[in-house]
């Protein structure tokens, strides 16, 4: 490997560093004559370029980004994102020029270099505007970005209950603790890119593609990744810039992206709004159900606007049986910065929409929101008339509350909040492992790269269950594309089911292999010999899962929510390591409640972000939260390891349960997420 | 740009360095002297995960300057533990998991640290009103304030050992 000093060990996975201050991330790489990379961004929402002078810009790079990734779709020409703006700019924050110089200080120095006229114009901010506005890139018709509709249409049943309402989750910043950030180096013909990332191969597909170089002279590696939750998962114009300079200077280049930097150009999640109609019969039984949604998807189509509209529709029945449902919905291109994956990626969305029309259900009714529930639940599996195939609720639930004492806290208090949800995890495509026996000992490389949940400890468990290796002679090394051939990342709560299914599917062959050459299998066998073996497991199957969740609060008289309880109980099949499964959910409940009391970005009337911190934007404190209870059933899943997926139910119940408690607290119906103080005292 | 000449104490060793007056005190200790345990998590001082001590007391290395380090000492992650034994607290922060992806972690460590000066053995609502400075977005806190405790209880645990030690001899 060229240019950088990391050993071998240093290229493992091993959370004992960062205790000690030692962990590899990428904005501690230092090469010898690297340059740093500084972004001159739009300072407005929509603007005509009238002139520009300094630093590299579209004059240099024309290109126009890849869309890979995470909910990766291909948007009209175009709406596709050009890595510098041209022409026009089309949200704030967005890549206009870049300056490079040999530490950080000189090059936010040399930003004064750059000069850009801008003749404003009239942004397009909200998603009513941008029905109502012509479209804001020429060549379009519309502003609609894409349009899909799921399930059949049905003339509107004369049923004696029937209720809308109209439903919002606000744009969130995704705010891993890292901030993004990459360093490119092109040497003897091969751009090497250590970058902080969910997805090395995305990362390699999108430079290429976008940068028009071959596959194999791009190679990309992971730097430890401080995080994630979505937005790390593809490629932005700044690791194609930062790549395109490394080509141009022949020198190292390194971005590190701020955190003001992330606020206003790194892609955002949620953003979805749902009109929502049920019809119900008069004891509470709901027979159909129409919904409208629009995604805000910003400006371009890079982001993952275009692909969140079906996926959206397609859970919006929840975990219930509702027999006819048809959904339309829109993406819609507003000037903000394009709208991506954040933990959960359109399962939160759906879920709230269904969740608050049960709980507005229940209030109809004056019946209990579990009975309702209850009532609209299948004892067996169920196709919902928009694709989505799920066991059976009904069991599933009556557990759940009888497990998070739902009956006894809902006497006890007013203030009580209860969710159901399934989990669709995002298994599209599969996953790569490779594993490599050599001297004694076990490497495996992944296609989908941890960056904080631990895979290294489910994957020394399986292959010590498979092969009866010990846990100290396998190895855990950063994703690297130059290792696996192909892979996918990690998201959409995929790794326990994928990457196990593909270690366990390589362990299988070696023991085969081994097998077939001593006769019968040991570990001594198999260490014994070199071995070198690959998967990309394809198996395309449908494997959701059941959660429900219950919380309580108290409202201050200045309209601040105190969460008392915030409680789970979840099927993750079976659970491959427990202290990591606890710690996805907590962390996934701590930003479930983000959502719901304290998270979101906003705009001015003028597109301006007005959020301009990490603070602004919500990220809840530890005095914020309360201590999680969280109770797990194991219920295995048909895969020989048993796991199902996990990462993202927190993020999909709590949010429908605690704003439900918030509700019944305050006594005033809640529609969107965040609620604020205001929301509960005016 | 004018340089001027800082000596400061890091970690037990002695520094005389030159440095912009413009540095900032977590540049400084990563770029200087290559510390990159610390980190840089936003632009605001409300994240936290850039804490060192100063004379022994919890700051955060991205609203100070270097030169404000002239003549005082400092403390990074990578010098709190003693030849090569981890800290208690890095001991409680790995067995309890008080960490998933490590930015944040070099920060809570060394704000727990301060704390657990001033106060042996916090209260959770103590640990949390503590830790309020400090930002980590993927463990929900609560394994972080699980480490807290342990850590607590663990130096408690050593200082008893170091009492009887010293009663023996």
């Amino acid at each position: 490997m060229p240019t950088i000093n990391w050993n071998d060990r240093e290229l493992e996975y091993d959370s004992s560093r960062f205790v000690k201050g030692t962990g590899h991330f990428v904005d501690d790489i230092k090469i010898q004559g690297m340059l740093f990379m500084t972004v001159l961004r739009s300072p407005y929402a929509r603007a005509r370029i009238i002139s520009l002078k300094g630093g590299i810009s579209s004059k240099d790079l024309g290109a126009k980004i890849a869309s890979v990734g995470e909910g990766a779709s291909e948007g009209e020409a175009s709406s596709v994102e050009p890595i510098f703006a041209s022409g026009f700019v089309n949200y704030v924050g967005q890549p206009v020029a870049a300056v490079f110089a040999e530490d950080r200080y000189k090059s936010e120095d040399l930003l004064d270099s750059v000069e850009v006229d801008y003749e404003p114009l009239k942004p397009v901010v909200t998603i009513d505007e941008a029905l109502s506005s012509p479209p804001i890139h020429k060549g379009m018709k519309s502003n609609i970005l894409s349009e899909a509709v799921k399930g059949q249409d049905f003339s509107d049943p004369s049923s004696p209950i029937v209720l809308e309402d109209t439903l919002e989750n606000n744009r969130i910043s995704t705010n891993p603790i890292e901030p993004r950030g990459l360093v490119a180096s092109f040497e003897g013909g091969v751009l090497n890119v250590w970058a902080s990332t969910q997805a090395v191969h995305s990362v390699k597909n999108g430079l290429a593609e976008t940068l028009g170089l071959s596959k194999d002279k791009v190679r990309v590696m992971q730097a430890d990744t401080g995080g994630a939750f979505g937005s790390k998962g593809g490629i932005y114009p700044e690791y194609a810039i930062a790549s395109f300079a490394s080509m141009k200077y022949g020198k190292p280049v390194k971005w590190i992206e701020t955190r003001r930097e992330h606020l206003t150009s790194t892609n955002p999640g949620r953003g979805v709004r749902g009109k929502m109609k049920i019809f119900s019969e008069k004891n509470g039984k709901i027979t159909g159900m129409k919904g409208e949604i629009m995604v805000d998807a910003g400006a371009y189509g890079s982001g993952s606007g275009g692909f969140s509209v079906p996926f959206i529709e397609s859970m919006m029945t929840g975990a219930y049986a509702i027999e006819k449902a048809f959904v339309t919905g829109k993406a819609l291109l507003t000037n903000k910065v394009p709208q991506g994956p954040y933990r959960g990626a359109g399962r939160p969305e759906a879920s709230f929409f269904i969740e608050r029309m049960l709980d507005l259900l229940a209030d109809e009714m004056k019946m209990d929101p579990a009975d309702v529930r209850l009532l609209n639940m299948s004892d067996k599996p169920f196709n919902s008339p928009l694709g989505m195939k799920i066991d059976a609720a009904r069991p599933f639930f009556e557990t759940a509350v009888r497990e998070l004492e739902y009956r006894r806290e809902a006497k006890l208090a007013k203030g009580v909040g209860l969710s159901f949800f399934v989990l669709v995890p995002g298994t599209y495509t599969g996953e790569s492992a490779r594993m490599i026996v050599k001297d004694g000992k076990i490497g495996v490389w992944l296609g989908g790269n941890s960056h904080g949940q631990g895979h290294e400890t489910f994957i020394r468990k399986l292959i010590n269950e498979e092969l009866d290796v010990s846990k100290e002679l396998v190895t855990v090394y950063r994703g690297d594309t130059s290792v696996t051939k192909d892979g996918e990342g990690a998201w959409g709560s995929r790794s326990a089911i994928l990457i196990g299914a593909a270690i366990v599917a390589i362990c299988k062959k070696l023991r085969t292999e081994v097998e077939k050459e001593f006769g019968s299998y040991s570990s001594e066998s198999l260490l014994s010999r070199d071995h070198d073996e690959y998967v990309f497991d394809e198996k395309p199957f449908s494997l959701t899962s059941f959660g429900a969740n219950l919380a309580t609060v108290e409202i201050g008289r200045f309209g601040n929510v105190r969460v008392k309880k915030c409680n789970a109980y979840y099927d993750v099949g079976r659970a491959l390591n427990r202290e990591m499964v606890l710690g996805q959910i907590h962390g996934g409940m701590a930003q479930g409640i983000g959502q719901t009391l304290h998270e979101g970005l906003f705009y001015s009337e003028d597109g301006q972000l007005i959020t301009s911190s990490i603070s602004d934007a919500g990220v809840p404190l530890a005095e914020d939260l309360p201590n999680f209870g969280v109770k797990i059933a194991e219920n295995r899943s048909s895969l020989p390891h048993g796991a199902k997926g996990l990462g993202e139910a927190p993020t999909i119940g709590v949010p429908t349960a605690l704003i439900r408690a918030v509700e019944k607290a305050s006594g005033k119906r809640l529609r969107k997420t965040p609620v604020m103080p205001e929301d509960l005292i005016a | 740009m004018r340089i001027v000449k800082i000596r400061t104490r890091v970690n037990g060793k002695d520094i005389q360095s030159e440095v912009e007056p413009r540095e900032l005190l977590v540049h400084f200790l990563r770029e200087n002297l290559g510390l990159t345990g610390v980190h840089i998590g936003c632009d605001t001082s409300n994240c936290g995960a850039c804490t060192v001590l100063v004379d022994g007391k919890a700051v955060k290395s991205c609203t100070m300057l270097a030169v404000q380090v002239d003549g005082r000492e400092v403390t990074t992650i990578e010098g709190i533990s003693k030849n090569d034994e981890l800290h208690p607290l890095q001991k409680a922060f790995l067995e309890k998991h008080g960490l998933q992806c490590g930015y944040c972690t070099s920060g809570m460590i060394l704000t727990s640290y301060w704390l657990l000066k001033n106060n042996k053995n916090p209260t959770e609502e103590e640990i949390r009103k503590n830790l309020s400075g400090n930002l980590c977005r993927c463990t929900g806190y609560q394994s972080i304030i699980e480490s807290v405790k342990y850590g607590a209880q663990l130096m408690m645990k050593e200082k008893e050992k170091e009492e009887q030690q010293i009663e023996v001899r």
